[in-house]
């Protein structure tokens, strides 16, 4: 049941700054009549019929776009490594296997405008002399998967997919592939494998996708948000969409807010704003009487920042050089009636149970955390466990495994540790939790005032 | 043999689709899983076989994916997300509500009636909504134990539709 209201929970409509969500909420958006009504598709014509593969390329390298995936790597510079050279087919792969935790903004772009998804990955399949292109989609996203497939079928019926799409000699297709439940699929190369039919384990590079992909031919990956981008970079120019952001943090993003805030949401941001803006204006701040005590600033694998953190700009290297990441955009805010070793040890039990199991530190070391966790929480903690954990995020970082999972689960050790280490030493030492307030205990909210760990503002 | 001839028929046009034979087993499972309710080895090997693959290939394939059962679950199965940002906002009270309502003790345990089991599931990207479960292929959202309860008396009258079902 389509219900436009509740696929809207955040930031949309006409904003300066809204290049990605200024059509969503128009009726049946989702239909590729409305979408075209509101200029969709123009751009895939534009690029098809009036620029090169290097226009287009060269577009996006001036646009300043970076991955919205994770890693923020300069997409136009991604492009450029795909071989041109290489005879017989090259694909495009869409990762829409957003699985994150406290991201959900692919999913708010697909739901509520999977052509534009569909849009920028035949632009970008163009660009990069590919002819088909596949959506790796994450298996709980029903609603997406059908949305998608449905607007796949109404282009073939348009014939926008099909031997020449606008008329141009330059054949389309796009596929859909559903993934069955592994975070590790967000990684590259473990979706590859997983689209080859295999476990999902990531593989040593190089060879690169780009050079070896799918099925062993040279593949573009990118993400669902990445990709939105397109249309609008082809219809108003890159450096139009360089005007928005700053430094080397260009055009706008999406954030998807959640945890303990008034009114969570996906927000389309421009680069630059600060979290507080972010957290305290758009999503309203935590409930009356509580005050943020930390915040995961792109998803659980970015370091935890403390609430004095809260001006840090949303420029991915102001976040980076803040010891911190921006990752998927994925903003969880934590309160203070909330404690920082649960929380830790709730994600160190996602991070075990998601381990592929390919690579020894990543494999031992999440369940060994796991366990230690369980010993601190359970008042059978001691000193030795603080130094057990320091060991394990020391021996998951740094390049010890062969993908960022491990470093994934070493940084919420790490920088929980390094915030919070009164609160890790009360429950080791003492078995004792000051920070949680019981859900069940109907407890009137407390004044504001500054808690343990906790660095005054 | 486990599988329908239908369901045999579809696993048998899956692989033209693919550059690679092997890029037919997690849909061929699929198939098999949504025809028995859950990979049974039985049909493990059926898909194997009807897909020319190694049957411990297969095996491996499916013991990787955590969509892919190898037990019974309830005919109404629920996947809550009890990662942070849900747990943030009471998902655990809600997996505790939802075993007591169906009368079971631990996650993928299945009622007596055969009718239910929950199953507590990692991050389900719809975070801004927490907290949230998939359940009959659709997500519910802003789950409260008054509106997990309007779930299961529609589940237990044997009209499972959902009016608040987004999806």
């Amino acid at each position: 049941m389509a219900d436009a209201i509740s696929t809207l929970r955040g930031s949309h409509g006409p904003q300066r700054h809204h290049v990605l969500t200024a059509d969503f909420g128009t009726p049946n958006l989702q239909k590729l009549d409305v979408y075209r009504r509101c200029g969709g598709y123009r751009s895939l014509e534009k690029a098809l019929k009036a620029m090169a593969p290097e226009e287009v390329h060269a577009e996006v390298k001036a646009s300043g776009l970076r991955g919205r995936g994770g890693a923020g790597f300069p997409t136009g510079t991604k492009w450029g490594f795909v071989p041109k050279d290489v005879p017989g087919p090259r694909y495009v792969v869409v990762n829409a296997d957003e699985s994150e935790p406290g991201t959900s903004k692919d999913r708010y772009l697909m739901e509520n405008s999977p052509h534009m998804v569909l849009e920028g990955a035949l632009i970008a399949a163009y660009a990069v002399g590919a002819h088909q292109a596949w959506i790796y989609i994450r298996g709980e996203y029903d609603r997406p998967h059908r949305l998608l497939t449905d607007a796949i079928a109404e282009l073939r019926e348009d014939r926008i997919l099909g031997p020449k799409p606008f008329g141009k000699d330059y054949s389309l297709d796009i596929q859909m592939y559903r993934g069955h439940g592994a975070y590790i699929c967000g990684e590259e190369t473990a979706l590859l494998e997983s689209l080859e039919g295999k476990r999902a384990q990531p593989r040593s590079r190089p060879p690169f996708p780009a050079v070896k992909g799918a099925w062993g031919r040279p593949t573009l990956l990118n993400n669902v948000e990445t990709l939105a981008n397109l249309p609008w970079i082809v219809a108003h120019g890159g450096a139009e969409y360089a005007k928005f952001g700053r430094e080397r943090s260009r055009g706008t993003r999406l954030l998807s807010v959640s945890g303990n805030v008034q009114r969570p949401g996906v927000y389309e941001i421009e680069l630059g704003v600060s979290f507080r803006h972010v957290i305290m204006e758009l999503a309203d701040g935590p409930p009356p009487g509580r005050r943020v005590k930390v915040f995961w600033p792109g998803g659980s694998s970015a370091q935890v920042l403390p609430e004095s953190m809260l001006d840090l700009s949303t420029d991915l290297d102001e976040i980076a050089r803040a010891g911190s990441m921006a990752g998927s955009g994925g903003v969880i805010v934590m309160d203070d009636a909330h404690c920082v070793v649960k929380a830790a040890y709730r994600l160190l039990r996602f991070y075990a149970h998601e381990s592929c199991g390919k690579c020894t530190p990543c494999r031992t070391g999440g369940d060994w955390a796991v366990r230690t966790y369980e010993r601190i929480l359970s008042g059978e903690g001691s000193a030795v466990d603080l130094q057990i954990l320091d060991r394990i995020q020391e021996s998951v970082q740094h390049g010890r495994c062969l993908c960022a999972l491990g470093d994934s689960a070493g940084q919420v050790i790490a920088s929980t540790m390094q915030h919070f280490h009164d609160e890790y030493e009360e429950h080791a030492l003492r078995g004792e939790c000051s920070a949680e307030v019981p859900r069940s205990v109907e407890k009137p909210p407390e004044p504001a005032r500054p808690r343990r760990g906790e660095r005054a503002p | 043999m486990a599988l329908s001839a239908h369901a045999v028929d579809e696993i048998k046009s899956l692989p033209p689709r693919f550059p690679e034979l092997r890029s037919a087993v997690i849909p061929a499972l699929d198939i098999a899983q949504e025809e028995l309710g859950y990979l049974t080895s039985d049909a493990m090997s059926e898909v194997a076989e009807l897909l020319q693959v190694d049957p411990g290939y297969v095996e491996g394939v499916a013991t990787f994916y955590s969509l892919f059962h190898l037990e019974p679950t309830g005919s109404h199965h629920f996947y809550v997300c009890t990662n942070l940002s849900c747990t943030l906002r009471g998902a655990v009270e809600i997996c505790d509500h939802i075993k007591r309502r169906i009368g079971v003790e631990d996650f993928k345990e299945v009622s007596a009636d055969g009718l239910f089991s929950v199953e507590e599931v990692e991050c389900l990207g719809a975070c801004e909504y927490a907290p949230m479960m998939r359940y009959q292929q659709s997500f519910h959202y802003d789950l409260t134990p008054d509106k997990v309860d309007t779930l299961i008396d529609a589940a237990r009258r044997g009209t499972s539709k959902d009016p608040h079902a987004h999806g």
